[in-house]
C-alpha cells in the first residue's frame, strides 16, 4: 500500500513538473475569466417587468407554435421542457430573476468539464504510452512492482488530475462570477424537469449533481483513452484517437439514430443530463439502462488496457 | 565456484514462427563480470530483455537467486539493476528526481543513499540539472547510478561505453571490476567493443543467430591451447632457425630477415633461448603474439554477419 502511494507521487511528479500540464490549468483559468467577461459584457439580458407573468404566457404561446412547426423530436422536446417551466413560475407565483447572476454562471461553467475531459485525455495518454515512445518504460518495469500496480498508479493519479481540475473550475468560476455578478444570491430558485415534471433544486447540490453526471462521462472516456495508449503505445495516436471519437460522438449518433440498436453505442449513453434535466435520447432509455452500458463499455476497455500492458513484450 | 546467481535454462524465444533465441543455457557466478559478445542482430538484448522480464520467455527458465523470472518476478528483480539500451530518463526532470523516481519503487532508499550513490558516479555537481542538458556520457553515468541505487548482487548492462570518452570508459571499466572483485556483484556486460570485453570481463559468452556458440574464459578465450604463437628477434635468422629446429625437432620455421616466428609450447621457451644464447646468436626480443579476442571472435562466428 506504502509502495502504491509512492508510485502515486511518482506519477504526480511526471504530471505536473510538465510544462504542458501547466499550460492546460492556464487555459483553463483563461477561458472561465473570458467567458466571465463575454457573459457580464457581451450580452444583453431581457428586463424583468412587473408583467412578467403575461410575457411568459406570451413566450409559451411562440414556443406551442414551434412545437407544433418542429419536425425534429429534440427541439420539440426542448420547447415543451421550456414551456413546463415557465408554467411551474406562473401557478407558483416565481418571478424570474436576471441570468447573470454568480449561480447562473457557475452552471454555465460545468461545461468545461468538456475541456477537463480533453486534458485528462492528454495526461493519461501521455502517461502510459511516452513511457513507451522515451524507452523510459525500460526502467520503469524492471522494478520489483507488477506491471498492474504501475498502470494503475498511473490511471489513479490522472483521475485525481482530473479531480483536481474540476476542484479547481467549481472554485474558480465561483470566484469569477462572484467578483463579476457579486456574490450571494443562494436564494434565487433554480428549476429542474425530471420525467415530464419540473422540481425546484438548490443550486450547490444542482451543479454537484451536473459534475458528477459530467465526472462519469470522465472516467469513460479516460479509460478508453488510457485503453487506446495502451494497446498503441504511441502518444499521438492516443490522443488524436480519443478527442476525435469525443467530438465525432453526436455525429456518429445523428447518423445512426434511426437504427434502434443506436441506444447500444457508447456516445448516446454519455451524457447522462439527458435524464437529470433535458430528454432522453430514446424513450425506452431510462439512467439505469445508460449507466448498464457504460458499465459494459468501461469493463472492455479497462481489461483491454490491463491486458495490452501487462501481457505484452516490450520490444522496441 | 560458488552457486551460480543467475542461470539460464533452455531459454527460447520464438517470435511468429522465426527462432529469437534457441536454447540457450549458461549460469553466471557472483563476483565475476560476464560478457554477452556477437554481432548485431544476434539476440543479446532478446537475451538480457527476457532476463529483467520485459519480454517473456517462449521455452525454458530463468532463476535469479533460485526465484524464476516467470512465477517469482518481484523476488527474482529486486536483485537486480540494468539499464538496458540507452539509458532513458525523464528528461524534463533533474537526475536527482529521476532516481527519487526510481527509489521510491523500491523499499528502503534513503535521500543519503541516493546523494551517496551519485558522488560514487561522480555526478554530484549537475544532479539538480535537467536531465536534458545532460550529455551521452553523464546520461550513462545516471543511469549506472540508477541501477545501483539499491544495492543490487547483478548489475546487466547493455553497451556501457556508449558514448563515454576513452577516460570515461576507462573509469566505467575499473568501477564495473571493482564492483565485481570487491562486493561480489555479478555483472552482465553487453558490447560490441571486443577489446573492451577483453579487458574487463572474466568470462565470455557468443551468441549467433540465438545460438550459443561457445562461454570461456577471457584468458583460455584467447588462448586456448597450452602451445603459443612467438616471435624471436635475433640477429641470423637462417642459422636459429636451424638450431630451433634441431633443439625442437621440427621440420620448418618461418622466419624473414630479422623474425622467426613459430608455435612453441611455453615451457619450451627457455630451452630455445638457451640454445640459441649458446651457439652464439644475439637474441634482441621475445614476443609472445597473443591472439586478440577480435580474431578469435572472427574465428568462432565466422567473420560473418558483423556489422
Amino acid at each position: 500500500m506504502l509502495k502504491f502511494f509512492n508510485l502515486i507521487q511518482n506519477e504526480n511528479m511526471k504530471i505536473y513538473r510538465k510544462g504542458s500540464t501547466k499550460v492546460m490549468i492556464l487555459i483553463l483559468l483563461t477561458l472561465v475569466v473570458t467567458v466571465g467577461l463575454i457573459f457580464k459584457f457581451g450580452t444583453k439580458d431581457k428586463p424583468i417587468t412587473s408583467e412578467w407573468k403575461q410575457e411568459l404566457i406570451a413566450e409559451n404561446q411562440q414556443y406551442q407554435k414551434q412545437v407544433e412547426q418542429s419536425n425534429s423530436g429534440p427541439e420539440k422536446k426542448y420547447y415543451q421542457k421550456e414551456i413546463a417551466k415557465n408554467e411551474y413560475r406562473i401557478d407558483h407565483n416565481v418571478k424570474p430573476v436576471s441570468g447573470k447572476n454568480i449561480w447562473n454562471f457557475t452552471n454555465e461553467m460545468t461545461g468545461m468539464t468538456q475541456l477537463i475531459i480533453i486534458f485528462t485525455i492528454i495526461v493519461v495518454s501521455t502517461s502510459i504510452s511516452s513511457e513507451f515512445t522515451w524507452g523510459t518504460i525500460k526502467l520503469l518495469l524492471i522494478r520489483p512492482v507488477s506491471r498492474t500496480t504501475i498502470l494503475l498508479a498511473k490511471y489513479v493519479s490522472s483521475l485525481i488530475y482530473s479531480i483536481f481540475m474540476i476542484l479547481l473550475l467549481f472554485a474558480f468560476s465561483w470566484f469569477i462570477g462572484g467578483i463579476l455578478f457579486g456574490f450571494g444570491g443562494a436564494d434565487i430558485l433554480n428549476l429542474q424537469y425530471v420525467n415530464g415534471h419540473v422540481q425546484e433544486i438548490n443550486w450547490v447540490l444542482y451543479e454537484f449533481k451536473q459534475y458528477g453526471l459530467l465526472c462519469v462521462q470522465l472516467i469513460v472516456m479516460v479509460t478508453l483513452a488510457a485503453s487506446i495508449a495502451s494497446i498503441f503505445r504511441n502518444s499521438s495516436l492516443a490522443i488524436g484517437l480519443s478527442i476525435f471519437l469525443t467530438m465525432a460522438g453526436s455525429i456518429i449518433i445523428q447518423f445512426l439514430s434511426q437504427f434502434e440498436w443506436v441506444k447500444y453505442v457508447l456516445f448516446v449513453n454519455m451524457d447522462l443530463n439527458q435524464y437529470i434535466d433535458g430528454i432522453p435520447f430514446r424513450e425506452d432509455m431510462t439512467m439505469g439502462f445508460s449507466l448498464s452500458v457504460l458499465a459494459v463499455y468501461y469493463l472492455i476497455f479497462a481489461i483491454f488496457g490491463w491486458l495490452f500492458f501487462t501481457k505484452r513484450d516490450v520490444a522496441s | 565456484m560458488n552457486q551460480p546467481v543467475i542461470k539460464l535454462e533452455h531459454v527460447s524465444k520464438t517470435i511468429g514462427k522465426k527462432t529469437i533465441i534457441d536454447d540457450l543455457s549458461f549460469d553466471i557466478y557472483g563476483g565475476e563480470v560476464f560478457g554477452f559478445l556477437g554481432p548485431n542482430g544476434a539476440g543479446k538484448t532478446t537475451t538480457i530483455r527476457m532476463i529483467v522480464g520485459l519480454m517473456k520467455l517462449s521455452k525454458g527458465n530463468i532463476t535469479i537467486h533460485g526465484h524464476s523470472i516467470k512465477t517469482q518476478y518481484k523476488d527474482a528483480i529486486k536483485h537486480v539493476g540494468a539499464i538496458v539500451e540507452n539509458p532513458e530518463m525523464y528528461k524534463y526532470l533533474s537526475g536527482y528526481q529521476n532516481l527519487i523516481h526510481y527509489g521510491r519503487m523500491i523499499s528502503g532508499i534513503t535521500k543519503e543513499r541516493i546523494m551517496e550513490i551519485v558522488e560514487v558516479v561522480g555526478l554530484a555537481e549537475r544532479i539538480h540539472d535537467k536531465v536534458k542538458r545532460y550529455s551521452l556520457g553523464m546520461r550513462q553515468r545516471l543511469g549506472l547510478a540508477q541501477g545501483l541505487l539499491h544495492k543490487p548482487s547483478v548489475l546487466i548492462l547493455d553497451e556501457p561505453t556508449n558514448g563515454l570518452d576513452p577516460a570515461g570508459i576507462r573509469e566505467i571499466r575499473h568501477y564495473i571490476r571493482k564492483l565485481a572483485q570487491e562486493e561480489g556483484i555479478a555483472v552482465i556486460v553487453s558490447s560490441h567493443l571486443l577489446s573492451e570485453m577483453e579487458l574487463m570481463c572474466d568470462r565470455i559468452g557468443i551468441i549467433q543467430q540465438g545460438k550459443l556458440v561457445g562461454v570461456e574464459t577471457v584468458r583460455d578465450f584467447v588462448q586456448s591451447d597450452e602451445t603459443m604463437q612467438v616471435q624471436f628477434t635475433v640477429d641470423q635468422p637462417s642459422k636459429a632457425s636451424q638450431i630451433i629446429m634441431e633443439t625442437l625437432s621440427l621440420r620448418h620455421i618461418k622466419h624473414n630477415e630479422t623474425i622467426i616466428e613459430l608455435k612453441i609450447k611455453r615451457d619450451d621457451i627457455p630451452l630455445v633461448c638457451e640454445s640459441l644464447v649458446h651457439a652464439g646468436i644475439k637474441l634482441y626480443a621475445i614476443t609472445s603474439v597473443a591472439k586478440t579476442l577480435e580474431d578469435k571472435f572472427l574465428e568462432v562466428t565466422g567473420g560473418s554477419g558483423i556489422a
